[in-house]
């Protein structure tokens, strides 16, 4: 439902035209209220059955999303060998068991592929 | 005479040296992707579409082809040998996997191995002699009939793949909502964009793909942390002759059963199987074992699992529609190239066309030798430890995301898509239909408009045509079907409430 409202709403702001000149507000609005009213459905529906908890890992994607940030962030403000080593040390924070050894290891095969991607395949990445 | 001809045609273009290389490249690398635990074929595509940009045309579609049908192989072997299932191989867990407790590992991958060649050969032969023809029923279809189609192909995956209609219309809707992101092709206005530049051109597919299966697929595979042991039983391959005869008759039923769902919208492997199942557990001489780990509760689903694949592609390639998430990401692939499929591109690109029908027989060669007598190979990827698989999965999704623009912002934006994607999945969303929602967004609303248009802004255009008036019959039909079941099942639901006596109810 926030959805549908977040794009129904923000779609009013475009010309809408009328149906046989739509404008590049119609369709957005028109889709967002199917989306709302299936929401809706959906809202009601869930009082007719139980409730079941809901599994969620808040530290897993909270580091692996993060190491992706980073992994972004320092490519752009270092290098992205920079960005390859630190987004392996933080990811690996999500593992079963944490190993600063393995955590080298796994960064040297990853650097050395990526010197691979761009003096053999031709890839254009900013190493260094 | 002339499907023959053309398929020399084709196999003139998939045996040259690079296509026959990019074929074999695509095998490997998608079955060995499609070994590893989590990663079914729809995310093994996300991952390694951006090995694909800097190859040309022709090869880069085979090779994801290739990817795509490697990608169904390996799950087959990791569902038989360790009972790792994804949505493609959910049923080889079954009879699969009881062979390997009996010990017969062996025999029941050489039977997933050869009825899968022989469920993609009827499958190409199937394709090779229909594409063409709908194809040339596609020039019937005006923009009406392609919305009435979509929204079919809408849903249809709705329901296949989440199996509640509301929740997956819903994620298609979003998906649409997605697609409008951008800039508007016809008056040129910036919508939804934040007054992001890097959002003008829209969300990337790369992003949304690998945010939502590969990003959530392996924090999916952190949470379980379960460390799965390596297979290390004992593999005989060859069969005896009793045994080889019992495969090819479950092949073959497997094969009409899967040519024929993957035409379908909303069809493919994974429905595919479960039907091919369910009719030998009716008609195989042996169907009272069926279940117990016998070569006809693997052979008819790993033929039908594979014709299915292979068929799938007869929709997008003659009509230009997907009927399922993972041919959405084939559309996308086909669009990044510079390809439009649709019943002009058998006109205009011939040898795209039959090299990439004949390239499947010819992958179909390549997993038939890749799978059978090296499969014990293949196994020792299972020795590799997921902490250390994981990183380097997450090192290809960034590297895939930064190289199809060559800018970091994609990254943020997979991120982002990374926590929605795992979101759904926890709230048991399904994102296949809200990547189909995205990519069929753009040409739903570009179809909407010129219908309204021609039709000046009369929606009778769309239950006027007969195409798209008995497609949209079809819809309300099955919606009223989804009411009537839904209060059925409400009222069944009550009646033994209602039959329990107050004060026990009270207790």
């Amino acid at each position: 439902m926030a959805i549908s409202l977040l794009f129904g709403l923000s779609s009013m702001r475009y010309q809408t035209g009328d149906f046989s000149r739509a404008g590049p507000g119609l369709f957005p609005a028109l889709v967002s209220s199917m989306l709302f009213a299936i929401a809706l459905s959906i809202v009601v529906r869930s009082r007719f059955v139980p409730k079941i908890p809901l599994d969620l890992h808040v530290k897993n994607i909270v580091v692996i999303i993060g190491s992706l940030c980073a992994f972004a962030a320092v490519s752009m403000v270092v290098n992205m060998i920079a960005g390859i080593v630190l987004m392996t040390f933080l990811a690996t924070l999500a593992g079963s068991n944490y190993s600063w050894k393995r955590n080298i290891k796994i960064s040297i095969g990853l650097v050395l592929m990526a010197f691979f991607l761009v003096h053999i395949l031709g890839m254009n990445l900013p190493l260094y | 005479m002339e499907v023959l001809h053309n398929l020399a045609f084709g196999f003139s273009h998939a045996l040259t040296m690079n296509n026959l290389m990019y074929c074999a490249i695509g095998c490997t690398v998608g079955t060995l992707v499609g070994l590893l635990p989590g990663l079914g074929p729809l995310a093994t595509i996300s991952i390694l579409l951006p090995l694909t940009y800097s190859i040309p045309t022709g090869g880069a579609l085979i090779m994801l082809a290739g990817i795509y049908y490697g990608a169904q192989y390996g799950d087959s072997v990791s569902a038989i040998t360790m009972k790792i299932p994804h949505a493609s191989s959910i049923v080889a867990c079954i009879d699969g996997y009881a062979m390997t407790l009996k010990g017969q590992t062996g025999l029941a991958l050489f039977t997933a191995g050869v009825s899968s060649f022989i469920g993609g050969t009827v499958a190409i032969i199937v394709l090779a002699w229909f594409a063409p023809m709908l194809g040339e029923v596609a020039f019937l279809f005006g923009p009406a009939d392609y919305c009435a189609l979509m929204m079919v192909g809408f849903v249809c995956v709705s329901f296949v793949t989440t199996g509640s209609l509301l929740n997956g219309l819903s994620m298609c809707m979003i998906g649409v909502l997605l697609g409008q992101i951008g800039t508007d092709v016809n008056s040129g206005v910036q919508r939804f964009t934040m007054d992001l530049p890097f959002l003008a051109d829209g969300i990337g597919v790369v992003s949304i793909a690998l945010g939502c299966f590969g990003i959530a697929e392996i924090t999916k595979n952190l949470d379980a942390r379960t460390e799965r042991s390596p297979f290390n039983g004992k593999i005989n391959l060859m069969p005896t002759w009793s045994e080889f005869k019992r495969i090819i008759p479950s092949a073959l039923r497997g094969s009409a059963v899967g040519s024929f769902l993957g035409i379908l919208p909303g069809g493919g492997p994974t429905i595919a199987q479960f039907v091919a199942y369910a009719l030998d557990k009716k008609v195989s001489k042996y169907k009272h074992l069926i279940g117990t780990g016998v070569i006809e509760g693997v052979a008819g689903q790993a033929a039908a699992d594979e014709a299915a694949a292979r068929t799938s592609f007869i929709p997008l390639m003659s009509i230009g529609i997907p009927e399922n998430a993972v041919m959405a990401l084939m559309l996308a692939a086909f669009i990044i190239k510079g390809i439009q499929p649709g019943p002009n591109m058998i006109a205009n690109h011939p040898d795209l066309f039959w090299g990439l029908v004949a390239s499947m027989w010819v992958g179909n060669v390549f997993l038939l030798v890749l799978n059978v007598p090296l499969v014990r190979y293949w196994l020792s990827v299972f020795k590799i430890p997921y902490n250390v698989l994981f990183p380097c999965i997450l090192f290809f999704c960034c590297i895939g995301t930064y190289s199809l623009n060559n800018n970091m912002d994609d990254i943020f934006v997979t991120a982002v898509f990374g926590f929605i994607g795992y979101m759904f999945m926890r709230l048991d969303l399904d994102a296949a239909p809200l990547m189909l929602g995205f990519i069929l967004g753009p040409m739903l609303e570009e179809n909407f408009r010129r219908a309204l248009l021609l039709s000046r802004g009369s929606f009778g255009i769309f239950v006027q045509r007969p195409i798209s008036g008995s497609l949209f019959g079809l819809i309300a039909l099955f919606l009223v079907w989804q009411v009537v079941i839904f209060f059925l099942k409400s009222r069944k639901n009550k009646i033994p409430m209602l039959a329990i006596p107050p004060h026990e109810a009270e207790a």
